[in-house]
């Protein structure tokens, strides 16, 4: 048997390559959208936003379910079969999912930015069912996966997290219009902690504990840190989501304590990984996990200013700002950059002949301007949610629209080589 | 019976254990057959273990160097050691002596994730199975970049190991074929031309 067989051999766990890349091309879609929307909504927009529908609601959620969840949807789809050793589920299902899910975001959006009701219906829905396959499609993975727990019980938690906070979401869409909710502004808090912290926390979690050390050629994470940051999780998310819902500011202030205990506690596991790897230099994608690293904790020393009844303009979008941009958006950015080369390489040698290098699919300029651009928009944003200030607001906002470029560049290039390499190989194939 | 004494991987082996001697007269359950018709033999030959006594002895036949099975009866206080009969049968005998010094007398090197190693005729043989990610990968990488030669390794792993086509590709190796056994999938691993 030989090389290319040896890929083909693996038809039960992975995926045909266009597969996962049309999840990580509308990822990196969106991600510019969302910068091009605050762009386009003004600085004045985004000073002082703590809800409410507009074009920086609709930014938000671009990069929430834009670019957050979909690379996410794009990943577990191809990762956790291999992970758990255990079939996904049909490939229609996954395509359906695409097919229904990313029109929603854009839908969704579109009804968000431009207070159209029956867009943000339609959007809603069709996420729902993207989100919803995706839910049936990892929890029929894990069912009967017992031997990995640092991944599946944090999956577990998101799976679950996922529910609620698209139950929570439908009720805000409703109460634009009809005003079920008592306090719309705890159930959008309420939420943003099940969304962010819960489904896109926990996945980041989970895979951390997989890919982090296979990136970096490290130890495996024990599977006692795994099982206590998923305990820690789910006590910090039940308390948070809780007490942003209920309106009891202590509940969730402890909340994001437990939290923070998580994050010591995964953070301490990440180092012990990282003092035995194999690659002493670390590839340019780790540098944006360290601002991820050093953003998560902060995050949620945020959160425990309004939760302690401090005023939502400026902590509440501080909170925001450093757990979407800060946090997720800077991790989820760093595994994009590393694992589309990595599915690349690795589907590169399907027709025989030597797989593509990694380090010949990643072009470095790119995510370097990306690295400093995004940099940038952190650290004026942050300054002008702080200060008040129009500038700094302004100028961040096109930092960050030009880190999407680049990233986008970066993209279209480890595509353009991919796809070289492959018609390389097929008319190799086709000569041989 | 025609003996082929296995080949320690470093160039200072040690003999066998001195406990070999009565282990020798024990009679050895074969499980090659299980294996040939697709069944994992392992729960069959965990029963048998529970029934040995301290200082007692069990002796097994099977078709490759059953590291996974070594680590396990290790864990309960089990020492062994493997003899590479002939091709496709290895006699690996277990001794029930608390295991703290299990590895002192056998033919293998264990690397710091846990994969044995050693040495064959068709090259450097290793063993990552039932090792848990990304350790199979680590342990594989640290051996071929300790090799200098054109030799050729020879995984034993329970599963295809898609993410390793990319970091050996990196490292100027590559797989030259597979081979899909029940509970030993082998890969050959050879540098690039």
């Amino acid at each position: 048997m030989f090389p290319g067989s040896f890929m083909m051999g693996a038809k039960d766990r992975l995926l045909p390559p266009s597969v996962p890349y049309r999840f990580f091309v509308a990822a990196v879609v969106f991600h510019l959208a969302a910068w091009s929307v605050l762009a386009w909504a003004g600085a004045d927009a985004g000073l002082g936003f703590v809800g409410g529908q507009g074009p920086v609601l609709a930014a938000l959620h671009l990069i929430t379910l834009g670019t957050l969840a979909t690379t996410a949807m794009g990943a577990a789809i191809q990762l956790l079969p291999v992970a758990t050793r255990r079939p996904l589920g049909p490939v229609w299902a996954c395509k359906a999912m695409f097919v229904a899910y990313v029109p929603g975001v854009a839908v969704f959006a579109a009804g968000l930015a431009s207070g159209t009701l029956v867009f943000q219906h339609l959007g809603a829905g069709l996420c729902s069912i993207g989100l919803g396959t995706f839910g049936w499609l990892v929890a029929r993975n894990l069912r009967k996966v017992d031997d990995l727990p640092g991944v599946t019980r944090h999956a577990w938690l998101a799976v679950a997290s996922l529910l609620l906070l698209v139950g929570l979401g439908f009720a805000l869409v409703i109460d634009f219009t009809r005003g079920i909710l008592a306090d719309h502004g705890g159930i959008a808090a309420a939420h943003a902690v099940l969304a962010a912290y819960g489904f896109m926390g926990m996945l980041a979690l989970g895979f951390s504990y997989v890919l982090i050390p296979m990136f970096i050629l490290g130890s495996a994470v024990p599977d006692a840190v795994g099982r206590r940051t998923a305990l820690l999780s789910a006590i910090g998310l039940a308390l948070g989501a809780g007490g942003a819902a209920f309106g009891l500011g202590p509940l969730a202030a402890l909340g994001a304590l437990a939290g923070l205990a998580a994050t010591f506690v995964y953070l301490r596991g990440m180092r012990d990984t990282l003092k035995s790897r194999m690659k002493k230099r670390l590839e340019p994608f780790f540098r944006m996990v360290w601002v991820a690293w050093a953003l998560l904790p902060l995050s949620l020393l945020a959160a425990l200013a309004p939760a302690l009844g401090a005023p939502l303009d400026p902590w509440g979008t501080l909170w925001g700002f450093l757990l979407v941009f800060g946090w997720l958006l800077s991790f989820v950015t760093a595994i994009l950059q590393r694992i589309m080369p990595f599915l690349a390489s690795m589907h590169s040698s399907a027709l025989g002949g030597k797989p593509a290098l990694l380090s010949h699919l990643s072009p470095k300029l790119p995510v370097d301007i990306h690295l400093a651009c995004h940099g940038a928009a952190l650290v004026l944003i942050i300054a002008a949610i702080l200060g008040g200030w129009v500038w700094p607001m302004r100028l961040g906002v096109l930092a960050g629209l030009a880190g999407a470029v680049s990233f986008g560049v970066y993209t279209i290039e480890v595509l353009r080589r991919y796809l070289s390499h492959m018609a390389a190989a097929a008319a190799a194939h086709h000569e041989g | 019976m025609a003996h082929t004494e296995p080949k320690a991987i470093d160039s200072t082996p040690s003999g066998p254990p001195e406990w070999l001697a009565p282990a020798l007269d024990v009679a050895a359950m074969d499980v090659r057959g299980f294996l040939a018709e697709g069944v994992d033999p392992f729960a069959a030959i965990m029963e048998a273990a529970a029934g040995i006594e301290f200082g007692g002895f069990l002796v097994i036949d099977a078709p490759f160097n059953p590291s996974p099975l070594r680590r396990v009866l290790a864990g309960r206080g089990f020492s062994s050691y493997g003899r590479k009969l002939s091709e496709g049968h290895w006699r690996v005998f277990f001794h029930l002596d608390g295991g703290a010094d299990w590895e002192s007398g056998a033919d293998v090197k264990v690397s710091p994730e846990g994969a044995m190693t050693w040495r064959e005729d068709d090259g450097i043989h290793i063993d990552v199975r039932k090792l848990a990610p990304p350790n199979p990968m680590l342990a594989i990488i640290r051996l071929i970049e300790t090799l200098t030669g054109n030799e050729t390794v020879v995984v034993h792993h329970e599963r295809e190991p898609h993410f390793l086509a990319p970091e050996l590709a990196e490292r100027g190796w590559r797989i030259a074929r597979i081979a899909n056994e029940v509970v030993n999938v082998r890969l050959w691993l050879e540098r690039d031309a």
